[in-house]
C-alpha cells in the first residue's frame, strides 16, 4: 500500500469554477462573498484526479441488501450531496467509503477508492483509512468526558502524535476552520457540554478536520440544529471545500443547491433497494436532469 | 346515572366509575397500606435504637476510645474496636486489589469483546455466582481452598523476594489474604454486573466518533467506553466494598480469628464480622455481649456510609451528565 | 507559544472566516498532513498489539471470573454427593458415632423458618410497595430511601438486631426471633422490587392509552397487580432465594444449628471430623441446587415476562 504526499497543485491563478458562481444561493453573506473571492486567488483549484471512487458498490446487511449498483466518481475539493428521500442508501453508501460497516456487520461488495488506495483491499488497514477521511455525524457528538482541547486533538492523538506543539497548532487552525476559534479559545479546558448545539457540531467538525484529512464525510449535519446554526455550517461547508473533498448527505434539496458543487440521486428501485440515478453537478440536476425519476424527484422538493 | 352530555360528563362518570372501584375494600386498604409502611420505618428506626441501646452499656464501660482501641481482649476485660476495623479494612482492600482487575477486565470482555452467544451465559453464570449462599462459600473455602493455599499459594507468594515483607511468617492456611480472596469472590459479580451495564450504555455515537478518527477497537474501549462509564464502575465498586465490609459468616470460618495487629498476610486476623461471629457465642453476658454488639454498631454505621455514598452515584450513572474534566493534557 | 517551522505569524483580530487565514491554513496543512500519517502508520502496529495484549487480559480475567463458580459447584457436588440419600434426607440426626442419621429435622427447620418470614415479609412489602406506588411526596420518598439502606445492612447486624429485640428479653432463642431477622432481611429486597414491578406496568399502561386518559397514578389497582404479578413473583423468588441462604442471621436466633440447613453447615463444617464435614457437604449440596433451582426459577419467569410484555 503505497501513497504519494499530498502535494499542492500547481494550478493557474483565477480559475473559478464556473457552476459554484452561478449555483443556486439564496442568500449572499459576506462570507460567502468574501469565500468566493478566495477561491478566484486560491492556488490549489480542483484536481483532475477524483478523490474518492466508487464501482458497483453494493451494501447488504444479513441477507438484505440495502443500496447495489452505485458507481460514482467524487471530485477533489468539491462538495459531492447525496441526495434523496430516506431509506434510500445515502448513509449507508457514505458509511462505506470509510469502512464504519465493519462494525455494523454490513457486506461490502464493489470498489472504493481513495485517491490510488483501494480502501477494502485485504492488505488496507482500515485505521490508516480512517485517519484519511473525516466524519461529521447527524447528531453533535463530542466525547463527554474530554475537555474541548482534549477533543479536537483526539485524533491527532489515537494516531500517535504526541508533539505539544503540533497538537495545539493543528487544534488552534482546525478551530479556526471550524469557525470556533475566538468562541472558546479562553475555555479550552472546559467540557465541551456547555456549547451550544451548533457550536458542538462546529467542535465535531474541528475535530475531523485536525487529523488533515483528505475528504470529509458529513451526515446530515444540520438536521439536529436551528436555522441559525445551520446557516452558519452551511457557509463552513463552503470554505472547507477549498481544501478537503466533501461529501455531504442530505434530505433537503434547498441545501444541496446552496452548498454543493454536484449532486448525487439516490432512491428506490422496483424492488426497494437503493440505487443511484443520476449524478452530475447541481445546476443541471436541478435545471436539467436526464432522468424522469431525478426530475420528479427534484421538482418534488423544490419549487 | 346522569345522562351523557358532553365531555365534562364523561370524565365526572369515570371519575365516579374509578371511586367506586377504588373505594371497594377502600378503608381497610388504606389503613393497611399505613400499617405496612408504619412497620417497616418502625423496623428501621428499631434496628437503629436497639443496637444503640444494647452497645451503650460497653461504651460506658470502654468509653469512647472503645471505637478505636487497639486491644480485644476479653479474657482481660479490654475492648476495643480499632484493631478489628484494620482488620475489616484490610481485608476488604486486599480483596479490592483482586477485584478491581479482574471484575473490570470481565466486565470489558462481556461488554465489548465477547461475541453475543458467549455474552449472555457467561453474564448469566456470574449472576449464578451472586446466589451461592455465603456458608457454601465459606465451606469450599475452609474445606478446599484453605490447604491448597497453606500447602501451595501460600508458600509461592512467600518465594517472591520483593514480597517477602508482605508474606513473612508462617502460612497454615487460615489468613488474611485467604478471606481477602473469599471476600473477592463473594463481590465479583456485583462489580461485573454493574460495570458491565455501564461499558454497554456508553452511546454508540461517541464510539463510533472514536472509530471515524482512526482509533483501534482498543483504543476506542479506553479512550471512550471507560471513561464513559466512569460513574457506573464507581457505584459498582463502592457498592461491593460495602458486600465486603459486611461478610461475616464466609471470612470468619477462615481468617482465624486472631484480633491483633497483622502483620502479614498470612497470618489470621480479624475483621468487624468474624469478630462478631466468633466471639459472640464465647461473650460474658453483660460487658462482654454489649461490646460484641457494639461492634454491629460500628459495622452498620460503617456499611450504611459506604452503601449511601454507591446508592448515590448509582442514581448519578445517567447519560449526559458533564463529567470533571482534567486540566489538559496535551500529549506527553 | 512557538510553531515549530512556520515563520508567518496569525493576524490578532481576524474574523474566522478571513481569507487570508483560509490561504495561511493551506500551506500550514501541507506541512502538517505528512506528519500526521506517518504518526499514523508507524504506531498502528504497536497500537494494535496493544489492544491484542488486553484482549488476552480480558479473556483471562473472564476465565478467572468464571473459575470460583465453577470450582464451588465441582467441589460441592463432588464431596457432597456421596452423602446424599433418600435416608440422608428423611432421617432424623442421630448422636454421635450411630450411622444413618440425616437432616430432616434441619430441612423441615429451615423451611419453617423461611415460610414463616415469607408470611411476614411478603405482605408487608406488597403493601409497603403500594404504598410508594401511590403516594407521593417526602414520606414515600424516605421509605424509598430507607429501603436501599437496608438493603446494605449485613445480615450479621440483622442477625444481632433479633436477638436484641426478641431473644434477649425473652431469654430464650426461638424460631420466631430467627424468622424474624430474615423478614427484616428480605423485606426491603421485596419492596423494591414490587415497586418496580409496579412501576413498570403502570407506565405501559399508561403509554398503551388502555387507562382511558387516566393519569398514571390512577391506574387501577387491580390493574396493576395483575400485571405486574410476574414481576412480584420473580423479585420475591430472588429475595427467598437470598434469604434461604443465609446463615449469620440465624446464629444468635435459633435454638440449636440442627435446625437450620445452613446453620447446620457451619457447625458440622467447621468441625475437624470428616463424618461431620461430609454431612456439612452434603448439606450444603442440598442448599446449593435449592438455591440455583430457585433464582432460575425467578430467571425463567423473567424471561417470560419480558417475552410476553414485548
Amino acid at each position: 500500500m503505497t501513497e504519494d504526499p499530498d502535494a499542492p497543485a500547481s494550478e493557474p491563478a483565477g480559475a473559478s469554477d464556473g457552476a459554484r458562481s452561478a449555483r443556486y444561493s439564496s442568500t449572499r453573506t459576506p462570507a460567502s462573498v468574501a469565500l468566493e473571492a478566495a477561491r478566484a486567488s486560491q492556488p490549489p483549484a480542483p484536481d483532475s484526479e477524483p478523490a474518492v471512487t466508487l464501482e458497483s458498490l453494493k451494501v447488504s446487511f444479513g441477507g438484505h441488501v440495502a443500496v447495489r449498483n452505485v458507481t460514482l466518481e467524487l471530485p477533489a475539493r468539491q462538495v459531492t450531496a447525496l441526495v434523496g428521500p430516506s431509506g434510500c442508501g445515502k448513509t449507508t453508501v457514505l458509511r462505506a467509503i470509510n469502512r464504519l460497516h465493519d462494525h455494523t456487520g454490513g457486506r461490502v461488495e464493489g470498489t472504493v477508492r481513495l485517491g490510488d488506495i483501494d480502501v477494502y483491499a485485504p492488505d488496507t488497514d482500515p485505521e490508516l483509512v480512517r485517519a484519511r477521511v473525516g466524519m461529521v455525524f447527524q447528531r453533535p457528538n463530542p466525547f463527554p468526558t474530554m475537555s474541548i482541547l482534549d477533543n479536537v486533538t483526539s485524533g491527532l492523538r489515537f494516531n500517535g502524535v504526541r508533539n505539544r506543539a503540533l497538537l495545539r497548532e493543528a487544534a488552534e487552525a482546525a478551530l479556526r476552520h471550524a469557525a470556533l476559534w475566538d468562541i472558546v479559545k479562553d475555555r479550552l479546558n472546559q467540557t465541551a457540554l456547555r456549547l451550544s448545539g451548533g457550536q458542538q457540531q462546529r467542535l465535531c467538525i474541528a475535530r475531523a478536520l485536525a487529523i488533515e484529512p483528505d475528504v470529509l464525510l458529513m451526515d446530515e449535519p444540520c438536521s439536529a440544529l436551528d436555522p441559525v446554526a445551520t446557516a452558519k455550517i452551511e457557509d463552513l461547508i463552503a470554505h472547507l471545500a477549498t481544501e478537503v473533498t466533501i461529501v455531504l448527505v442530505t434530505h433537503n434539496m434547498f441545501q444541496a443547491a446552496r452548498v454543493s458543487d454536484n449532486a448525487a440521486v439516490f432512491l428506490l428501485d422496483e424492488d426497494r433497494v437503493g440505487e443511484l440515478v443520476e449524478v452530475g453537478p447541481t445546476v443541471e440536476i436541478f435545471d436539467s436532469p436526464r432522468h424522469e425519476r431525478t426530475k420528479q424527484y427534484v421538482t418534488g422538493h423544490v419549487g | 346515572m346522569t345522562a351523557l352530555s358532553g365531555a365534562a360528563s364523561l370524565d365526572s362518570l369515570k371519575e365516579t366509575l374509578r371511586h367506586r372501584h377504588d373505594r371497594r375494600g377502600g378503608r381497610a386498604y388504606v389503613l393497611a397500606r399505613w400499617a405496612a409502611a408504619g412497620l417497616f420505618v418502625a423496623v428501621l428506626l428499631g434496628l437503629v435504637v436497639s443496637i444503640a441501646i444494647d452497645s451503650s452499656q460497653a461504651i460506658a464501660h470502654s468509653g469512647i476510645g472503645f471505637l478505636w482501641s487497639g486491644t480485644w481482649n476479653p479474657a482481660a476485660n479490654q475492648y476495643g474496636a480499632g484493631i478489628l476495623v484494620v482488620g475489616t479494612v484490610v481485608t476488604t482492600g486486599v480483596a479490592m486489589v483482586i477485584v478491581v482487575p479482574v471484575g473490570l477486565g470481565m466486565a470489558a470482555f462481556l461488554s465489548e469483546l465477547a461475541p453475543r452467544w458467549l455474552a449472555g451465559p457467561l453474564s448469566m453464570a456470574i449472576d449464578l455466582l451472586a446466589a451461592v449462599p455465603s456458608i457454601v462459600v465459606g465451606l469450599w473455602a475452609l474445606l478446599v481452598l484453605s490447604p491448597v493455599f497453606a500447602n501451595h499459594v501460600e508458600p509461592f507468594f512467600k518465594s517472591i523476594p520483593v514480597l517477602e515483607w508482605l508474606f513473612h511468617g508462617p502460612a497454615y492456611g487460615p489468613s488474611i489474604l485467604l478471606a481477602s480472596v473469599v471476600l473477592a469472590v463473594m463481590t465479583l459479580p456485583t462489580v461485573v454486573a454493574l460495570s458491565r451495564t455501564a461499558l454497554s450504555g456508553v452511546a454508540l455515537a461517541d464510539r463510533e466518533a472514536a472509530m471515524a478518527l482512526g482509533a483501534t477497537h482498543w483504543q476506542v474501549i479506553r479512550e471512550v467506553v471507560f471513561p464513559g462509564a466512569r460513574s457506573g464502575i464507581a457505584a459498582s465498586l463502592t457498592l461491593a466494598v460495602g458486600r465486603a465490609l459486611g461478610e461475616s459468616i464466609a471470612v470468619a470460618m477462615v481468617i482465624g480469628n486472631n484480633p491483633s495487629v497483622p502483620h502479614s498476610l498470612v497470618a489470621p486476623g480479624a475483621t468487624l464480622g468474624s469478630a462478631i461471629v466468633n466471639q459472640f457465642a464465647e461473650a460474658s453476658p453483660g460487658i462482654g455481649t454489649s461490646s460484641v454488639i457494639a461492634l454491629a454498631a460500628v459495622l452498620l454505621v460503617l456499611t450504611l456510609a459506604v452503601n449511601a455514598g454507591g446508592q448515590a452515584m448509582l442514581r448519578g450513572m445517567g447519560p449526559g451528565r458533564p463529567a470533571r474534566v482534567r486540566k489538559t493534557r496535551v500529549a506527553q | 507559544m512557538s510553531r515549530a517551522g512556520d515563520s508567518v505569524a496569525v493576524p490578532a483580530a481576524a474574523g474566522d472566516l478571513d481569507e487570508s487565514q483560509a490561504q495561511l491554513g493551506w500551506a500550514a496543512r501541507e506541512r502538517r498532513r505528512p506528519i500526521i500519517q506517518a504518526a499514523a502508520r508507524r504506531t498502528l502496529r504497536r497500537r494494535r498489539l496493544a489492544g491484542k495484549l488486553v484482549q488476552a487480559l480480558c479473556v483471562l480475567c473472564a476465565a478467572i471470573g468464571l473459575a470460583p463458580l465453577v470450582a464451588l459447584v465441582y467441589y460441592t457436588a463432588d464431596r457432597g454427593l456421596p452423602g446424599i440419600s433418600l435416608s440422608f434426607l428423611t432421617n432424623a440426626p442421630v448422636p454421635e458415632g450411630v450411622p444413618g442419621g440425616g437432616i430432616s429435622t434441619a430441612i423441615a427447620g429451615s423451611a419453617e423458618i423461611v415460610g414463616l418470614a415469607l408470611v411476614m415479609a411478603i405482605p408487608v412489602g406488597l403493601l409497603a410497595a403500594l404504598f410508594l406506588h401511590e403516594r407521593r411526596g417526602r414520606l414515600a420518598a424516605g421509605i424509598r430511601f430507607g429501603a436501599d439502606m437496608l438493603t446494605g445492612v449485613p445480615s450479621i447486624v440483622i442477625g444481632i438486631f433479633a436477638y436484641a429485640l426478641l431473644v434477649r428479653p425473652l431469654h430464650h432463642f426461638s424460631d420466631l426471633a430467627a424468622s424474624f431477622a430474615l423478614a427484616v432481611l428480605m423485606l426491603p429486597i421485596m419492596i423494591r422490587a414490587d415497586e418496580e414491578a409496579m412501576r413498570t406496568v403502570a407506565m405501559d399502561l399508561w403509554e398503551a392509552g388502555v387507562a382511558l386518559g387516566a393519569r398514571r397514578s390512577r391506574v387501577a389497582r387491580s390493574v396493576v397487580l395483575r400485571g405486574a404479578l410476574p414481576g412480584l413473583v420473580t423479585g420475591n423468588l430472588l429475595a427467598v432465594s437470598r434469604g434461604v441462604g443465609e446463615t449469620a442471621p440465624l446464629l444468635f436466633t435459633v435454638a440449636a444449628p440442627s435446625f437450620a440447613m445452613t446453620l447446620l453447615i457451619y457447625t458440622d463444617g467447621t468441625q475437624p471430623f470428616p463424618s461431620d464435614q461430609q454431612t456439612a457437604w452434603a448439606t450444603a449440596l442440598v442448599l446449593l441446587m435449592f438455591v440455583l433451582i430457585l433464582s432460575g426459577l425467578a430467571r425463567v419467569v423473567a424471561w417470560r415476562l419480558t417475552r410476553r410484555a414485548r
